[in-house]
């Protein structure tokens, strides 16, 4: 099969959102000497720009962007250590810190988001929920992070994203991150409040506005 | 009245079968490992490394039923003690809303302590209204003094019961001590507890956190009342049936009554709940759509299945202005609600789904409020009632308008709206077609441009006020503009 039928093949299983297509695809697409680099680049992206081209106008819903997001992700599995090996490690779009914060345990959205980030090229540190507002700065740190991303489901526990952003400020980290908001509880007026340099209303919005502030 | 019935008795008690097999298999995560020692101390087994609990049938089948068949919401005046299910449908409002929309410029903005002084007074006075559950957060909160700044302008403007939660175990202390303070010493707050608590400690999937359980579990030992809400939401947090959706949350809510059960036998529990269905989409969150409405239907189906009242976050809305969608969600969801037998209904002065509250919006739920009560008075069939006498005594011809049996029951027959349009168009026209939104609010300058009776007298406030230092005013005042 030439190169631009395994692209071909490979874009449409992702828009099919089929993951054991789409890992059958990669393997022919090996198989046949296709470099991991280009099989991503040109075939599995070019299907996930699809996706979300098709999300935007809801032809396709939110569990079908996921389920396209997850079978490239099983493919990423196959891919990455082959493209380490070619020592033509993907360029990562930026470095995010991601977590819930204190007090609240509601994951969904922020797993959602993570998923999104690793398939749109971004590196996640995903510090999970209840996180404390140390860890999130401690963390951006250590990765020399280019994002934190904090989500809030319960306006009870919102002030902690403000925490977040007042400690970054005592200990003079603050132009060194980018901070964007989001999660049930929060409103971009709230981002603007707590000076945030982001806040966006949906996992699939927050990629598109992390893309803006690394680029 | 009989109740609207979704299911048969056979599917109830499957649906029943189908949670306790849930608890045994599936189990629960339990985070906050005391809860995990009362667990396995009554019976369950629990993996303390996974933090996961499974619940034998017999032992949830043992502790649910220690469950009473009455919850009592009290307020600081006795006389708005409100018991359900027989007092109800109890009308509540939602609560915890980081924004208002400000009153006088219609635009929204962070809340404030005495936005909650205003919104206490406003349920104080709206006789639809039976509990105030804190509306807002207050962003004027002095340091420490988070959950004080909400409770203390709430207690102080309202006679009615109040409700809410707080974020951790300090200011759940500072709150009771509160309570403390207005019941005269702590002996007095036991007998008459006038802080009503709730909390979520189930994040569905089957799931239970730290912060919330610590609460209810300190609040259940010490006999305070306390309920629980559980909320699941199809198609990201349990599945997209509405089946598998009600079997999570029950399986949910027998986790956290047996459990208030293990620490407290007799615990009264409200099968509380706010059921939804995400909005595949783009997973929004739709607490107005009306899949809520038929769940909490159901739920209400199981709760007296288990003699517990029920009810919940019910009459929410995703509407951000007192347009039709805001009537019709509040309105179709509450009406499924109380016509299935439940009888708390958590539903007043929220838009944007539980982001900000709305005085006009508080005033148009209170009519609501009146009609969903009305509704569950349902038909009154008694001998009396059919009015044959009177049937006789009118005549085929007659009028009825005249009659003394006609004068005595006009006020209390129909629910008579402060706000619905009844006059004709040409009237409406030359009051210059004010719409619900605009009657609403002035409904809402009306009633606060009105002294405050309910407010607490000065010997108490300054107690309170020594007490707390650098407390928040707490007062309300009247709405500009």
């Amino acid at each position: 099969m030439a190169d631009a039928d395994h692209f071909d093949k490979l874009k449409q299983s992702i828009i099919d959102q089929d993951e054991d297509q789409v890992l059958a695809a990669v393997n022919a697409a090996l198989d046949d000497g296709v470099e991991a680099k280009a099989i991503i680049d040109q075939g599995l992206l070019p299907g996930l720009n699809v996706i979300g081209e098709q999300f935007e106008c809801e032809d396709i819903f939110l569990p079908e962007l996921m389920q396209a997001a997850l079978a490239f992700q099983a493919a990423m599995v196959i891919l990455e250590p082959k493209i380490k090996e070619q020592g033509a490690a993907g360029e990562k779009k930026g470095k995010i810190v991601l977590g819930t914060v204190k007090g609240d345990l509601h994951s969904i959205g922020k797993n959602i988001l993570k998923l999104l980030y690793e398939t749109s090229g971004f590196e996640v540190w995903d510090l999970g929920i209840d996180v404390d507002l140390f860890q999130f700065v401690d963390k951006a740190k250590e990765v020399d992070a280019d994002i934190i991303a904090m989500s809030a489901l319960l306006t009870t526990t919102l002030v902690g994203q403000r925490d977040v952003i007042e400690a970054l400020k005592d200990q003079g980290q603050r132009d060194n991150f980018k901070v964007i908001i989001g999660g049930g509880a929060t409103t971009k007026e709230w981002a603007d409040t707590i000076g945030a340099d982001g806040w966006a209303a949906s996992a699939y919005e927050a990629v598109t506005l992390s893309a803006k502030l690394v680029s | 009245m009989r109740f609207v019935e979704l299911l048969s008795e056979a599917e109830v008690r499957r649906t029943h079968e189908a949670s306790l097999e849930v608890l045994e298999t599936v189990g629960i995560l339990a985070h906050f490992a005391p809860a995990r020692e009362v667990f396995k101390k009554h019976g369950c087994t629990v993996d303390d490394e996974t933090g996961l609990v499974r619940f034998p049938a017999a032992v949830v089948e043992k502790y649910r039923k220690m469950a009473p068949p009455s919850f009592t919401f009290r307020g600081r005046d006795p006389q708005y003690d409100r018991t359900i299910p027989d007092d109800g449908p109890i009308v509540v409002t939602g609560s915890s809303a980081p924004n208002v929309v400000d009153p006088v410029t219609g635009v929204e903005r962070r809340a404030t302590s005495t936005d909650i002084a205003n919104i206490a007074h406003l349920i104080n006075e709206l006789p639809g209204f039976d509990v105030f559950s804190i509306s807002t957060l207050a962003d004027d909160a002095p340091e420490g003094q988070f959950s004080l700044s909400r409770f203390y302008p709430a207690l102080k403007n309202c006679l009615k019961p109040v409700r809410s939660n707080t974020p951790n175990m300090d200011d759940l202390r500072q709150v009771v001590e509160l309570g403390e303070l207005i019941a005269g010493g702590k002996e007095a707050y036991a007998q008459r507890p006038i802080i009503n608590h709730h909390y979520c400690p189930m994040v569905s999937p089957l799931t239970m956190d730290v912060d919330s359980t610590e609460a209810v579990m300190w609040l259940t030992e010490r006999g305070l009342p306390v309920y629980t809400t559980v909320v699941p939401n199809a198609g990201l947090t349990s599945p997209m049936t509405l089946m598998g959706t009600l079997v999570v949350g029950n399986a949910e809510f027998l986790a956290i009554t047996v459990f208030q059960q293990m620490v407290k036998e007799g615990t009264p529990v409200i099968y509380a709940s706010l059921p939804t269905v995400a909005d595949m989409r783009t997973g929004a969150y739709a607490p107005g759509a009306i899949e809520t409405g038929i769940l909490l239907a159901a739920q209400a189906q199981l709760a007296h299945f288990y003699g517990v009242p029920s009810g919940g976050y019910i009459g929410l809305t995703n509407a951000h202005s007192n347009d039709a969608q805001s009537g019709f969600e509040t309105g179709m969801n509450t009406v499924l609600g109380v016509t299935a037998g439940a009888t708390l209904l958590n539903m007043g002065g929220l838009f944007s789904s539980l982001m900000a509250f709305d005085f006009a919006k508080a005033v148009v739920d209170n009519e609501i409020a009146l009609m969903d009560k009305r509704a569950y008075r349902g038909l009154e069939f008694s001998e009396e009632n059919l009015a044959l006498d009177e049937i006789a005594a009118v005549g085929p011809g007659g009028s009825y308008m005249s009659r003394k049996h006609t004068k005595s029951r006009m006020k209390t027959t129909a629910v008579l709206p402060r706000l619905a349009a009844r006059d004709m168009r040409q009237q409406w026209e030359d009051a210059g077609r004010p719409t619900i939104d605009d009657r609403a609010l002035a409904e809402a300058r009306r009633i606060l441009a009105q002294p405050n009776e309910a407010v607490w007298d000065g010997e108490l406030d300054a107690k309170i006020r020594e007490h707390f230092a650098g407390l928040v005013a707490g007062d309300a005042t009247p709405l500009e503009g």
